[in-house]
């Protein structure tokens, strides 16, 4: 389960704490870091849990540094969707094949374990 | 005029060369496979095949075996001419009761081992079988365990390849296991331990023949196949192929092809191929193709452990095992089954007299928990046992990173590398810079006014001094920096200067690789 980072303000000070979600599926980013305390990620549907063939996971463990496709984008096979920054490499993540991008689960900056979902594809 | 006994033979030989039968060859031939005989017939040079122990019969009187006639117990053997080179080999027929092994089938296909043996010829398998003739019993089995045990005393020997070209499960995956390569037609050719059922029946778990043991899952995923191939026409031609990289048997040198792509050629787009930038990635692939005779090269286990590449080209017509780090994969770290298929493929050279070409561009071994608790100390380890086990020629080029452990593994001068070339960019050193820096530097980074600058500043100094090819120029682990559209040039020149090595060691019965 990959580690986030957030950070929490409380009576003006500021905290930086990690967050581990045990037992599920990371959850993307929430769009707003919440003032209140412990922001625990929303736990993903069940359902979602196991990747289909179509998604694209991590391949290694590492830090998103760009992600170059959004929801509702085609994309052709070989098509570089995303990279991650690992081992002082900027591993360029291709497309399987030609999809439309069915949801993004990273944003830039976020840490990544191997075999996490990045893209979904339709 | 045939005599009347003249006639029997060739009215007994008709009917065994019909195999299972039409109904059969109809079945078989819907399944978009070809029979045994015509496997036969497609691999070898046209007209080249002879036929062994067509009269074989089995001698099973269990269970109302004895009324049963098996052509040629279901497996053709013999031998052939393939590109005109003496090739031996066995190919199951599905046609006669599913291609089941039994006895006197095991002992047609132990025949052909170790006739292949004797005259130091490859040996080829076509398994497509049902498994163990169940009638049979333990004669079966002892038929597997005698062909698995003549594997193991030929491996080394004589080139073995074994084809998936139907079912190939239980126990009788373990002689194409035992072998140097495994090839499988996708869609038809499956291996499994136990199959699809068994798996239901014991854990619930729902999965095809396809899926748990096809040509992708054994070539993407286990790593236990070489090739996958689309149809079986592709897979012949394929093994046709793989043959020309390879010697008859041990004591011979591949075969050499006449070369018309001039050793001298310098591509100056080798020059631009590696990023200067040590972060950015490129396909190794675009590098080999510069190097090799007329920009072609055979990949071995192509779809497995894409971090390192290995394959087969000609230098100056001559075969040359490469292993190359590719940074477009995973970085280029070093993993398990990176080690694992590299340590393999040097071995499969090693054994049959063909030297090693290693190009380097790694970070490192990949770190995390999976790796070490996999076992990355046991499984790296056969890498450099491989390496240093060698005796073949062996010619090394740094291309850029080149890091502690890593560096040391990838085919260093101190594992056995005879020549070892760098490119200008290349950083040999104990580990990358920035890490390097912080450790040596600590003192002064941590005392300084602004910490930041001071880290910043020696890292450049770090960087100005030891993340360069000179240093171990210096010291002779590097035989010379040349420019990369030079490379060509370099290594036919080295391989050449190599051709007489011999390597003497102390006298063992055999050594003790990691496993």
């Amino acid at each position: 389960m990959s580690v986030k980072t957030f950070r929490i303000v409380m009576d003006g000070v500021e905290h930086i704490v990690e967050v581990e979600e045990l037992g599920g599926v990371s959850a993307p980013a929430p769009a707003a870091v919440s003032a209140a305390p412990a922001p625990a990620p929303a736990p993903k549907k069940k359902a979602s849990a196991a990747p289909s063939a179509g998604d694209i996971l991590a391949p290694l463990q590492g830090t998103v540094s760009a992600v170059n496709v959004k929801a509702g984008d085609s994309v052709k096979e070989g098509q570089i969707v995303a990279i991650i920054e690992a081992m002082k490499m900027e591993n360029e993540i291709a497309a399987p094949r030609d999809a439309v991008v069915a949801g993004v689960s990273v944003n830039p900056g976020d840490k990544v374990n191997a075999d996490d979902l990045l893209i979904s594809l339709k | 005029m045939a005599t009347k006994k003249q006639q029997e033979m060739l009215d007994r030989k008709k009917a065994l060369m019909q195999g299972g039968g039409e109904k059969a060859i109809a079945r078989q031939h819907s399944l978009g496979k070809y029979t045994a005989r015509e496997r036969i017939e497609k691999f070898f040079d046209e007209g080249t095949f002879t036929e062994t122990g067509l009269f074989v019969k089995h001698r099973c009187t269990n269970f109302g075996m004895e009324k049963k006639d098996l052509a040629g117990d279901g497996v053709v053997t013999g031998y052939g001419k393939v590109n005109g080179r003496l090739v031996y080999a066995a190919a199951q027929d599905f046609t006669v009761v599913g291609g089941s092994l039994g006895e006197m089938h095991a002992s047609k296909i132990a025949a052909a081992q170790e006739a292949a043996m004797k005259v130091g010829a490859p040996m080829v398998c076509i398994n497509d079988s049902g498994g163990a003739r169940i009638q049979e019993g333990v004669d079966a089995l002892s038929g597997y365990g005698r062909i698995f045990y003549n594997n193991t005393i030929a491996s080394g020997v004589i080139p073995q390849i074994s084809v998936i070209m139907g079912p190939c499960a239980g126990g009788a995956v373990y002689s194409p296991a035992i072998t140097d390569f495994i090839f499988m037609v996708q869609g038809t050719g499956q291996m499994y331990i136990t199959g699809p059922n068994v798996i239901k029946t014991v854990t619930g778990e729902e999965v095809t023949g396809e899926a748990l043991g096809g040509a992708d899952a054994h070539n993407r995923i286990s790593g236990v196949a070489h090739f996958s191939c689309a149809n079986e026409d592709e897979c012949l031609n394929q093994i046709r192929e793989l043959l020309s990289y390879l010697p008859s048997n041990h004591l011979d040198a591949a075969p050499s092809y006449e070369c018309s792509d001039p050793v001298t050629r310098a591509d100056e787009a080798l020059d631009s191929l590696v990023p200067e930038n040590p972060n950015r990635p490129y396909d190794v692939k675009d590098i080999i193709e510069k190097i090799a005779d007329n920009g072609y090269f055979l990949e071995v286990q192509e779809a497995y452990a894409r971090n390192i590449v290995t394959c087969f080209i000609r230098i100056n017509g001559e075969s040359v095992g490469v292993i190359a780090n590719q940074p477009k994969v995973n970085a280029g770290c070093l993993d398990i089954n990176a080690a694992d298929k590299a340590a393999r493929f040097i071995r499969t050279c090693d054994c049959f007299n063909i030297p090693l070409l290693t190009l380097e561009d790694t970070p490192g071994f990949l770190p995390g928990t999976a790796q070490e608790h996999g076992g990355i100390i046991r499984h790296g380890a056969k890498l450099l046992y491989a390496y240093s086990e060698a005796s073949v020629p062996m010619v090394t080029v740094i291309m850029r990173k080149a890091y502690g452990g890593a560096y040391i593994g990838m085919c260093s001068k101190h594992l056995g590398s005879d020549i070892v070339y760098a490119w200008p960019d290349s950083e040999i050193a104990v580990m990358g810079g920035d890490g390097a820096a912080n450790i040596i530097f600590a003192k002064e980074i941590k005392a300084a006014e602004d910490p930041a600058a001071k880290r910043a500043e020696k890292l450049a100094e770090y960087q100005q001094m030891a993340m360069n090819p000179y240093v171990a120029a210096a010291r002779g682990y590097v035989d010379d920096v040349i420019m990369p559209h030079d490379t060509r040039r370099a290594i036919a020149g080295a391989f050449e200067s190599l051709k007489g090595k011999q390597v003497y060691k102390p006298r063992k019965k055999h050594g003790n690789i990691p496993l």
